[in-house]
């Protein structure tokens, strides 16, 4: 009786401190980008410079490089993301399945300075070579493809992070679908399917959960730093194709904010830049939700 | 009884509360300042002593600021260590010469490092605090690197000029007449070049825009000078930003045709091409010891006073220093110091180490490679300034 009432004390306390947290992260972003807002107003959105000298300061390219690289990174670790779930479950002899989950949850837990720099000098040569230039040269007529590539840019962040993202997505993927009652697997089986209409007949029942692991994942795609801010060009340019340089909010606040305390602005305008990226990101994530129970209330 | 254990439930609660909100109010507002702690220990010394240098001091100060000045320092902190015997420890942080300005504003630090001297604001900030000095320790450059397969390194010959041309985005391919003009007997390809610069603040950006700015009036209209600035050549597609010197060597090897500039100590180390440079007087000069030592003899003239403002004469006005020899983008890194601290001890540290770095700390097996030494005449502005370290 006593024992219970510490444990939920306890409990209340650990929820209260980490409601506080969040309420605590709005606030802050909230207030330290004020001087920004009430100098410049909405044109701090819908610029495209970023100046110092004059203390010029707006935030439009890095906001669709962030939505263009992020972009680039689900479309390629969704597809990605599910077939390896499907495989370390369905596919692999059952010896070879903790060692292919380990080194997935391993992918997951590297240091994202490791993957900036293998993606540096290993990655975008690679991607540049094989990948960016053939594009360019044959698919060039194609407005995705029109800029003449060099290795870093936004598409070679995109692809980054999509190999950043893929243990993410698939670990929330992997534990859904092992949560599948064996008796639905059993019922497909006896009416016949195959193996491949068996999968599909379960992945169409964790739809929720597959949409919950991609959007965790995109989450951690919108706010990565150090890696991008490696590889992504780091110009502050209206992007016109996917080979374009470009930034993304989170690469210019990892850039920038060393120095930004020799400004004036800078600080409120990088607080700004993030204030951005977290409505961005819980628009998207609400988008997401009322979606998911769309399909949810359709199915 | 259960009456009194609800009570204890409620008060408990409300402690809880009260005690999260606190510490939430605690972290909040220290961490729009985020304070680093100067922790300052000091073991077996009383107030007042006299004459410092005849007692064992011992104790810590703290520094942090440009990166760029990061590996000599450490260099020099871990000598002092040694040579006092683990008396005196220096800790220096390379958080960039801007937070270094910014942190030394707070008061946070013993002494910031930084590549520009102290802004003006600041420094008449300060005025009124008992005033701040300011003195160079050592000498750096920035070398031109280029990644044209055809070209070996040394020979490409450039003038201040055109390199702002190409950073502003007006000469674009390699074989440009007025390339073509500075070196006759180079076959340049044509090729776009792809202008890399740092994308992260940095007073290696600082030193390198001012000096464009000094050498072409379209770079000091359109961009000045500053820790980043909006680069025109990235608005046509031709530009790329690297994170740190890494970044800006990495993308200049991946990309063929490119140009970038280093801290000198860097591009000899990745075995970046350099290019040649043009000086006032006309000479096309590589940073060699002679050439940077050339520089600096012709700045002891216009150097101020430690405790004097700086700013509108470094680094806008020192670049492209006159001299048949001198390298044109050399620079100062500079130490800042308040005049007054409250702790004796911590002032006669200071100077202590601070001597040691102007006299000892110059001399060759002390000085890190790419790093050049001090002439003995700008040594003496600090060692002058060091002078009027006081207490309150």
């Amino acid at each position: 009786m006593k024992s219970g009432r510490i444990f939920y004390t306890i409990l209340f306390f650990f929820v209260f401190t980490s409601l506080l947290i969040v309420v605590g992260v709005v606030t802050s972003l909230t207030v330290t980008s004020y001087p920004i807002f009430s100098r410049d107003g909405l044109s701090f959105i819908f610029k495209s410079t970023w100046n110092p000298v004059k203390e010029d300061y707006s935030i439009l390219p890095a906001l669709l490089g962030t939505l263009i690289t992020s972009a680039i990174a689900i479309s390629i670790s969704t597809p990605l993301a599910i077939s390896l779930a499907v495989f370390s479950i369905e596919i692999v002899p059952s010896k070879f399945r903790a060692f292919i989950n380990n080194i997935s949850d391993l992918m997951a837990s590297l240091p994202s300075v490791i993957y900036g720099l293998w993606g540096l000098y290993v990655l975008a040569p690679i991607l540049h070579q094989y990948v960016m230039m053939p594009l360019h040269h044959y698919l060039g007529f194609i407005p995705l493809f029109s800029t003449k590539p060099i290795p870093t840019n936004l598409f070679t962040a995109g692809v980054l992070l999509a190999i950043m993202i893929i243990p993410f997505a698939s670990s929330v993927i992997r534990e859904a679908y092992n949560a599948v009652p064996y008796y639905l697997k059993e019922a497909a089986y006896s009416l016949g399917m195959t193996k491949w209409e068996a999968i599909k007949t379960m992945l169409g029942y964790i739809k929720s959960a597959i949409f919950a692991g991609i959007f965790l994942a995109l989450g951690r795609a919108m706010g990565e730093t150090m890696a991008v801010a490696m590889v992504v060009g780091n110009t502050f340019t209206f992007p016109k194709s996917l080979f374009d340089m470009g930034y993304t909010i989170s690469s210019l606040i990892a850039n920038q904010f060393p120095n930004a305390e020799a400004y004036n602005y800078m600080i409120p305008a990088l607080y700004g830049g993030a204030f951005i990226l977290f409505i961005v990101g819980l628009a998207i994530n609400l988008a997401g939700l009322y979606w998911i129970k769309k399909v949810m209330i359709k199915s | 009884m259960k009456m009194k254990a609800n009570t204890k439930l409620v008060l408990t609660t409300i402690v809880v509360i009260a005690v999260a909100v606190l510490v939430s109010i605690f972290a909040l507002s220290s961490w729009q300042t985020p304070t680093q702690q100067t922790t300052a220990t000091y073991t077996a010394t009383t107030e007042t002593t006299p004459t410092p240098t005849t007692i064992q001091l011992s104790g810590m100060i703290n520094g942090a600021g440009a990166t760029f000045l990061n590996p000599q320092m450490q260099a020099w902190a871990s000598k002092f260590y040694e040579l006092t015997g683990g008396r005196i420890q220096v800790n220096y942080q390379s958080i960039g010469s801007g937070a270094g300005q910014a942190k030394f504003r707070e008061g946070v630090l013993d002494f910031a490092g930084s590549d520009p001297p102290l802004k003006a604001d600041i420094y008449n900030e300060f005025k009124d605090k008992g005033g701040i000095i300011q003195f160079p320790v050592v000498i750096g450059t920035i070398v031109i690197v280029h990644n044209i397969p055809t070209v070996e390194s040394g020979k490409l010959k450039l003038t201040g000029e055109v390199v702002a041309k190409i950073y502003l985005g007006e000469i674009i391919y390699w074989d440009d007449p007025e390339i073509k003009a500075l070196n006759p007997e180079l076959n340049l390809p044509h090729e776009k070049i792809i202008a890399v610069h740092r994308s992260d603040g940095s007073g290696t950006t600082r030193v390198f825009t001012a000096y464009l700015a000094k050498v072409s009036k379209d770079w000091k209209d359109k961009v000045g000078s500053d820790f980043t600035v909006a680069w025109p050549v990235d608005q046509l597609g031709n530009g790329v930003g690297g994170k740190g010197n890494e970044g800006v060597a990495a993308a200049v090897k991946q990309n063929l045709y490119s140009i970038g500039y280093v801290e000198t100590a860097y591009a000899y180390e990745v075995g970046l091409k350099v290019a040649l440079i043009q000086n006032r007087d006309g000479n096309y000069v590589l940073p060699t010891r002679e050439a940077v030592e050339s520089a600096a003899k012709t700045l002891v003239t216009v150097l101020p006073r430690a405790y004097e403002d700086w700013s509108h004469i470094f680094p806008d006005e020192t670049v492209d220093a006159p001299g048949k020899e001198s390298y044109p983008i050399t620079s100062f890194s500079f130490v800042i110091l308040r005049q007054v601290y409250d702790d004796p001890v911590k002032v006669a540290i200071l100077k202590e180490f601070f001597q040691w770095v102007l006299t000892e700390g110059q001399k060759d097996e002390n000085i890190v490679k790419g790093y050049e030494p001090l002439p003995p005449e700008v040594s003496m502005v600090g060692l002058e300034g060091l002078k009027l370290l006081r207490t309150t």
